[in-house]
């Protein structure tokens, strides 16, 4: 008993910081760091520039 | 059960690792620590788990990290000098074979060593690393605690998650890392960002705590209540009332004193006396082997060059006589084969004095780094990084908690204490990147008192 709660205790706990670290953008890019925020903008553009390709492929293009 | 709540949480954290790669640096870190190929008995225990995370990490990195404004420390070159010289000293071994058992595992400790201090870029990389290790620790300290609240304990009886008097599973060594644990669970309760600070987190930094302080009781090391003292006295630096802190220190000392068991207090009663003790007799006789040993292998003799040691010396007993008359009994040991029981000395037996000089320099200059860095930002720190003097002065007292506790046993191979050494080399890495990005103005500020003269020159 005294076992399992030993295990289950820290595991679950690391569980929930993967989940937030996974989350957060920060684990990445540190805000106070120059260039950081800039990498970061840059990554988020290139994410909805492709997301933005994507959703138009098989239209014609914007005039 | 265990079994499969083990392998499930692995396999998740390695996949976890995928989708964030630093990820893959946590889940060595955890394996590494927690072993958790060693607490099941399945899957996990029949695959190299360790190996593949450490691979996954590097590779990750190599392969999809930003490596911008990576600089290459002092201190990871001495780590890699040491790499490089045990390598040599292992080649020429006295015992090669037994050598090359423990080369297998030293090496990933040093590289890792070295390696950490490049992913550790930001700084939530940096208290995600320190809670991992944290945690880690906590898997095996937590039982240990309660078992022995619950009247478990005794030199050599406490059972831990495993069975096993290895690693961290040995009674000093999970002692002194336990302590050397303490100060980063209160830095992270304090200055957390991934658990934010509140009663929660300190009820649970708390415990572990606690657990940390019964580690010493439940294996009964004495060298783990020397690392308790240790850190106790260091921290009258880092609390804001020093008077109060020794006023509930002392408190806390005399209400626990009675709950302590017999068998701890009388263990603990033999520090000062080791002729009376054959454990600590043994210490002392094969330090003075080494000191010898190294004369004629100044280069050591490579890992496990203990195993030729031959050692004899003799115990006292007192027993009553009857008549107020106290009989004394000399009893001569004879030991083959015993361990240093000391980092020091395991430095100076297996790696001579090169070795010994390079771990020392690695250790004395990661406390004098974390002094600079401490003073630094300890007064009027930008609100950003108020969080680096406190993390500095915890790294700093684990080290020195680790620097006391391996005098009295071998872990100067202990990976959980390269980890600290690279989470060190990982801040002195952000600071240095926190500096070089403060601009720098092209002209000096002038001086208060030059710049009302020329002032006052100007009006007139």
């Amino acid at each position: 008993m005294i076992d399992i709660f030993t295990v289950v205790v820290p595991h679950v706990l690391m569980a929930i910081a993967i989940w937030r670290l996974i989350h957060n953008d920060d684990l990445d890019f540190d805000p106070i760091l120059p260039g950081s925020a800039d990498a970061l903008a840059r990554l988020k553009r290139g994410f909805s520039a492709r997301r933005g390709d994507k959703s138009r492929e098989g239209k014609p293009p914007r005039a | 059960m265990l079994n499969l709540f083990l392998t499930a949480f692995v396999t998740a954290f390695l996949a976890a690792g995928v989708r964030r790669p630093f990820l893959f640096v946590l889940a060595y870190a955890y394996i590494d620590i927690v072993a958790p190929q060693k607490v099941s008995w399945g899957f996990l225990s029949s695959i190299p788990v360790s190996l593949i995370a450490f691979v996954c990490a590097v590779t990750a990195w190599a392969a999809a990290e930003d490596k911008n404004g990576i600089r290459f420390s002092p201190r990871q070159f001495i780590l890699l000098l040491l790499l490089i010289y045990c390598g040599l000293t292992t080649r020429t071994a006295d015992f090669p074979d037994e050598a090359l058992e423990k080369w297998a595992w030293v090496w990933k400790a040093l590289v890792f060593a070295i390696f950490l201090p490049l992913t550790l870029r930001t700084r939530l990389r940096i208290e995600a690393f320190a809670l991992f290790m944290v945690l880690s620790v906590g898997v095996i300290i937590i039982g240990g605690g309660i078992k022995t609240l619950a009247g478990g304990g005794g030199y050599g009886e406490l059972k831990l998650l495993v069975n096993d008097n290895t690693g961290l599973y040995e009674g000093s060594i999970i002692s002194t890392v336990a302590v050397c644990a303490m100060p980063l669970a209160l830095w992270l309760a304090k200055h957390g960002t991934i658990f934010k600070p509140g009663w929660l987190v300190w009820l649970f930094a708390m415990g572990i705590c606690l657990s940390c302080l019964l580690m010493p009781v439940g294996t009964q090391a004495r060298t783990g209540l020397i690392c308790v003292a240790v850190l106790g006295v260091m921290m009258l630096r880092s609390v804001k009332r020093p008077l109060t802190y020794i006023a509930v220190i002392a408190a806390l000392g005399l209400v626990s004193m009675p709950l302590l068991p017999q068998s701890f207090t009388d263990r603990m009663s033999t520090i000062g006396n080791h002729q009376s003790d054959q454990s600590a007799s043994t210490r002392v006789a094969v330090w003075k082997w080494t000191i010898e040993f190294a004369k004629t292998h100044p280069f050591g003799g490579g890992f496990a060059a203990y195993i030729q040691n031959h050692v004899s010396y003799d115990t006292y007993k007192a027993e009553k006589a009857g008549d107020n008359n106290t009989a004394l009994q000399t009893v001569r040991i004879e030991e083959k084969s015993r361990a240093y029981h000391s980092s020091y000395f395991e430095m100076l037996g297996e790696q001579g004095y090169p070795g010994l000089a390079m771990w020392l320099l690695l250790h004395i200059m990661g406390v004098v780094h974390m002094e600079l860095i401490r003073r630094r930002y300890a007064k009027n720190p930008p609100p950003e990084l108020a969080w680096v003097t406190p993390l500095a002065d915890a790294l700093q007292q684990a080290q020195i908690v680790y620097l006391v506790g391996g005098a009295f046993v071998g872990i100067a191979f202990q990976p959980f204490c390269y980890m600290l050494v690279g989470l060190q080399c990982g801040l002195s890495a952000y600071i240095g990147r926190v500096k070089r990005a403060v601009p720098k103005p092209f002209r000096a500020p002038r001086a208060p008192a030059a710049a009302a003269r020329s002032e006052a020159a100007a009006s007139a």
